[in-house]
């Protein structure tokens, strides 16, 4: 062909037309297109890089947590208050169902049967096939976890790509791990503690505060992984954040302290009708070390949404009507049980407040321990168009410095007051940390409230300063109340409260550790030392009006407060009242002040609404069983000793006359059952705490104490002695607590109600208070 | 080279073709030659990068977990292409003018084969099994248009300028189009329509004519848009290809992944993280995000400009034919393979709707790839009939 072409014409050129168009082709097809595509890919990968890497970035990299362990929280002699365990999370990757094949009717059977869940729900979740992380269970215990873990790998039947029968993990269900949180002590100390929530996150108290502490750093696995979930093979995008377990912390609190003042609280709270609860302080006056802080009512940690059963029932009622008005009742009483009482209500403190005032009145040398007072039941203050009456309107007569505070004396303190002037006065309640937070490391500190400087030194309107003498128109908090007398007594200190006391890493080994801080020094050695001795004399002595703290062998000071709870008139228009006590022990040598606070008694109270009616035998209550625990040994002086209880010697065993000198050496007398023998058996058994002088039984030979049982008789308004004696004509035995050794004190309560059957031998506890000079002091 | 004036076809037969024959015809055009090479290279490295997930994971499947048997087949592929290549270069091209009715016929004769013996694949009856690799006869059919409307053009001379003359061109195209549909193909018919497009285009049809017929096409596709709704889910899955991500939408927006996080210097040669099973076709049609993504912006631009130049001197060979017949066909070659290239990376970077069509001498696939270099060889063989410039 070629060569009869050639032969004929020859091959032709390509014309110029067919150049130009080539050439148009070369320009559109070789440098426009190209020119176009550049300029796409710049917008790609230039412009739009950062957002197509983030997507992209985010499909290729799977994170899985590896959650660190939250530190545990110790009291201050290690025991453990709260502590994390694993356990693990159940949850479903419906992306990897679906692309492995996985029927989610199989899984969801299995997983419904063995986390006890509802079919449907599970089958839902399957449904949400985009998402690789849907939640079916959390925190299941490690035994529901093997269970799922055994479920996943038996898998299921099915065919592989050559037809035969395989079995097959399920690729769609996971398991995670992941920590719970445990308080073994349940509602102990629940308020300084706090909780955590679902996620671990502390939520108050020292879990909150101290989050960043116990929480530590979860640790991350970030993976490359291929579509189908995989790793990627060869690369270097893989990156182990390890889990940096979360540091310890040690309490400054007391477990067995902390357990004394919630009991001796909740005793209060049944016996004086406390309509809303009660807050209590324990705290090492030299430190500022917080042993014990209770808020009642409280909640368990481990289960913090729970109300009490009334309110829940009310809710649950509540519910049928209307969810919101429900959901509203359950959320105000959380907050309500959740509340520090001692930490976020602020109260007027009424009494105990005159500490400072007579603190400040020494100091400043406004008075001095020769100081003279005259009540004649009421006085004039510039300002005022009425009389300021004392709580005794029919006057305290003249009185020493140390008798107008035992008289809790309101004249005398105004005076006191007036003489160290508006300016001092306020100078140095702020010196003593009233007018700012304390700074204690807890969450939920409340702000004081103090007239402004203008109205408090108007010098003529001092009805503001009169008040505030004795503890009234201004609002602190009951930790800042502590803080103050703790410093008006341990030589003049100002101490920062804390309950944290020292950070533990993983081993056990100090992080860190807390030495007490010194605030500011606010009254001198001999001001705090006068002080200690004229509270003292508030309980000690039998006119005192806080002798119902006394407790035998200790020498404990104090003060009585009544107050009407101001906050909640102002909110409710309501009048009641809150009564308290602070106390401080051993007065030689202060060492740990207990404050009370028992907020509105109501109309069950088993006695007069005061401080000093319930309040301090309240407090009593608590640092007889506290003092022992803090290593405080009782000393008994010589009149306490003829009466205190003491506890029964064991004499079985020994013949007559050894017993017998046993039985009287310890203080009781004794009768004996049978005529020959060694003593076999005795009433009470050895090691009863009974009063002195009762009579103790022992028995010779072959005889036996008698099986019987006698109604238990009303010891109600009887003295001590005398419900002595009346019980040991019973064949029964009483210890006491309380005002024992006041000459006016009768019985308020006893252990055993009064009707009950009982058992000959049998020691009934009872409860001595002085109610001579009721009043609201 | 001073002979070439005196180069005779006399004596010329398959069986002259020798070494003395190649002397007298002078060399290949180098730099079309050393481009090639260079570009079947770097497809082939990138192959094995692209590949190797893929191949890795498919344990069950035919790679049976080696992670270089696509890399393995390719190579040995472009080994042969490369010997291909030779020998199509040695050829003279009065030999391919010869041929390419035959050719032609072929492969439409493929054509129908394929629609009655084919393998499915993708919905589509596209393959001829070969035994140990399948064959797309449509890839055969585009050298197949090119060789014979490139003869074609020569015959009708003057004719071409006549809507008459053009008429064979329209008819084969129509058989061609109608067994394409049938399979159906159609990147296939969109090349191949272009192509002779560009053909008649070049052999000196009416100009008039194109205008009209874009204008024409304009106004079908507009027609289309507002009255098929398959068509508007297609370009609304295009401007939005998040809208679509369990279909075709998921190939675009993971070859967009790809190519974003490639950045200015991309992640590095064998670096790819999308390969790792998210991009489909990853060492196929959707190859060139791969380079994008490695190789970053700077590599991947420095391929296209190296397919750009390829492009370029293809058609400045073909402008400096010395026939018609090797101009046009030299040409249709060129133009293929720039379709190929402008059209796949367009659709990678989601420029156009999406579109099966694989990217010359990058993609895996092996007689399209030994086709390409048939291609490249006959482009080798017209270039030697040049006249050396001084």
């Amino acid at each position: 062909m070629a060569i009869k072409r050639k032969q004929k014409s020859g091959p032709v050129s390509p014309n110029t037309m067919m150049l130009r168009r080539t050439l148009f082709l070369m320009v559109v097809c070789g440098i426009v297109a190209f020119l176009l595509l550049a300029l796409r890919l710049f917008r790609i990968q230039i412009i739009d890089h950062d957002y197509y890497e983030a997507l992209a970035v985010d499909q290729q990299l799977r994170e899985t947590t590896v959650s660190a362990k939250r530190g545990t929280i110790y009291d201050r002699n290690m025991n453990i208050l709260a502590m994390s365990a694993s356990v693990s999370n159940i949850y479903l990757s419906p992306a990897e169902m679906v692309m492995y094949g996985e029927d989610p009717a199989l899984i969801a059977e299995g997983l419904s049967q063995i986390l006890d869940m509802d079919y449907n729900e599970i089958y839902e979740k399957c449904q949400n096939r985009n998402s690789w992380y849907v939640t079916v269970a959390k925190k299941v215990d490690d035994e529901i976890a093997e269970q799922v873990r055994a479920f996943k790998e038996a898998g299921y039947q099915t065919l592989n790509d050559d037809g035969k029968p395989v079995t097959r993990a399920f690729q769609g269900v996971k398991i995670e791990e992941a920590t719970k949180r445990y308080y073994p002590y349940s509602s102990l100390a629940s308020h300084v503690i706090g909780f955590v929530g679902a996620d671990d996150y502390g939520l108050a108290g020292v879990e909150y505060y101290y989050d960043d502490v116990l929480s530590g750093t979860d640790g991350r696995i970030v993976r490359a992984t291929t579509a189908n979930g995989t790793d990627m093979l060869f690369t270097d995008f893989e990156d182990y954040y390890d889990a940096q377990d979360g540091e310890s912390v040690v309490l400054t609190i007391d477990e067995t302290v902390q357990y004394y003042l919630e009991k001796h609280l909740e005793l209060a709270v049944e016996n004086y009708d406390l309509q809303n609860g009660a807050a209590g302080i324990v705290m090492d006056v030299n430190t500022g070390a917080i042993l014990g802080m209770a808020s009642l009512g409280n909640y368990d940690p481990n289960n913090y949404l729970e109300v009490d059963e009334e309110t829940q029932e009310r809710a649950d009622a509540l519910a049928e009507i209307d969810q919101e008005t429900a959901d509203a009742v359950l959320a105000e009483a959380r907050n309500a049980q959740w509340r520090n009482k001692a930490l976020s209500d602020t109260y007027e403190p009424g009494s105990t407040f005159k500490i400072i005032t007579l603190a400040m009145g020494l100091e400043s040398g406004a008075i001095t321990m020769d100081s003279a007072f005259f009540c004649g039941g009421s006085m004039m203050v510039a300002g005022r168009t009425d009389p300021l009456n004392c709580w005794n309107t029919g006057g305290h007569g003249s009185e020493t410095l140390t008798q107008a505070i035992m008289n809790s004396c309101n004249v005398a303190l105004v005076n006191i007051g007036q003489q160290v002037g508006a300016e001092r006065f306020y100078e140095y309640a702020r010196a003593f940390g009233l007018f700012d937070k304390t700074g204690v490391d807890l969450q939920g500190e409340s702000n004081s409230l103090w007239w402004d400087e203008d109205t408090f030194f108007d010098p003529y309107n001092q009805s503001q300063l009169a008040a505030a003498s004795f503890g009234q128109t201004f609002t602190i908090t009951p930790l800042q109340l502590i803080t103050a007398v703790s410093a008006a007594v341990n030589g003049g200190n100002l101490m920062q409260p804390y309950v944290v006391s020292e950070v533990l890493d993983g081993e056990g080994n100090t992080v860190s550790q807390r030495e007490p801080t010194v605030v500011r020094q606010v009254v001198s050695e001999e001001t705090s030392a006068h002080v200690c001795e004229i509270l003292e004399q508030v309980v000690g002595n039998s006119a005192g009006t806080g002798k119902n703290a006394y407790v035998a062998g200790y020498r404990i000071g104090g003060k009585t407060g009544t107050s009407e709870d101001v906050v909640y008139e102002a909110q409710t228009g309501t009048k009641r009242y809150i009564v308290s006590f602070i106390g401080i022990a051993p007065m030689d040598d202060p060492q740990v002040a207990v404050l009370v606070l028992l907020k509105a008694p109501g109309p069950n109270a088993s006695t007069y609404v005061s401080g000093g009616q319930m309040a301090a035998p309240t407090v009593g209550s608590i640092m007889a069983d506290i003092l022992p625990v803090l290593g405080v040994q009782p000393v008994y002086s010589g009149d306490e000793a003829a009466i205190v209880d003491r506890a029964v010697p064991r004499v079985i065993g020994l013949d007559l006359a050894d017993a017998a000198a046993a039985v009287t050496e310890a203080g009781f007398t004794y009768r004996t059952v049978g005529s020959e023998g060694t003593v076999t058996a005795q009433l009470p058994r050895s090691g009863s705490t009974i009063a002195a002088n009762s009579e103790v039984i022992l028995y010779l030979g072959d005889e036996e104490p008698q099986e019987s049982t006698v109604t238990m008789m009303d010891l109600t308004g009887l003295d001590y002695e005398s419900a002595r004696i009346r019980m040991g004509w019973a064949g029964l035995y009483i210890n006491g607590e309380g005002a024992m050794l006041s000459g006016s004190a009768y019985v308020t309560r006893q252990s055993v109600p009064a009707g009950e059957q009982i058992s000959v031998g049998s020691v009934v506890t009872v409860s001595l208070s002085d109610s001579s000079n009721l009043g609201r002091y | 080279m001073n002979e070439r004036n005196s180069i005779s076809y006399e004596n010329t037969r398959l069986a002259d073709y020798t070494y003395d024959d190649s002397i007298e015809r002078g060399n290949v055009d180098i730099p079309f030659t050393m481009l090639s090479l260079l570009l079947l290279t770097i497809g082939v490295v990138m192959v094995l990068s692209s590949s190797y997930a893929r191949a890795y994971y498919d344990v069950e499947g035919v790679t049976g977990g080696n992670g270089t048997y696509y890399f393995v087949r390719q190579a040995l592929f472009a080994l042969c292409g490369v010997g291909v290549m030779f020998v199509c270069s040695r050829v003279p091209m009065g030999f391919y003018r010869r041929v390419s009715f035959v050719v032609f016929l072929t492969s439409i004769g493929l054509l129908v084969l394929v629609i009655l013996i084919g393998v499915v694949g993708g919905g589509a009856r596209r393959w001829i099994n070969l035994g140990f690799t399948t064959f797309q006869p449509s890839e055969l059919t585009k050298i197949g248009v090119i060789l014979y409307f490139s003869l074609l053009i020569c015959q009708q001379k003057e004719k071409m300028k006549t809507i008459k003359g053009l008429i064979p061109f329209a008819a084969w195209l129509i058989l061609i189009f109608a067994l394409l549909a049938a399979e159906p193909h159609v990147s296939a018919i969109v090349i191949i329509a272009a192509l002779g497009i560009t053909l008649v285009f070049v052999g000196g049809a009416n100009l008039g004519l194109f205008i009209g017929g874009a204008v024409g096409a304009g106004v079908l596709g507009g027609l289309a848009y507002a009255f098929l709704p398959y068509v508007r889910d297609r370009i609304s899955a295009w401007r939005d290809p998040f809208s679509d991500l369990a279909d075709t939408g998921w190939q675009v927006v993971q070859s967009l992944y790809s190519i974003g996080s490639g950045g200015l210097m991309g992640l590095g040669l064998g670096n790819s993280r999308q390969k790792f099973l998210y991009l489909p076709e990853e060492h196929n049609d959707y190859i060139f995000s791969i380079v994008c993504e490695e190789l970053g912006f700077i590599g991947a631009v420095l391929v296209l400009a190296l397919f750009a130049l390829l492009i370029i001197r293809g058609y400045w060979l073909a402008m400096h034919a010395r026939d018609r017949y090797s101009c046009l066909v030299c040409v249709g070659i060129t133009t293929l393979f720039a379709l190929q290239v402008i059209l796949n990376v367009a659709v990678c970077t989601n420029s156009i709707p999406s579109t099966g069509i694989s990217l010359p001498l990058f993609s895996y696939g092996g007689t399209a790839l030994l086709l390409q270099m048939a291609e490249i060889g006959i482009i080798l063989s017209m270039s030697r009939d040049i006249p050396e410039q001084k």
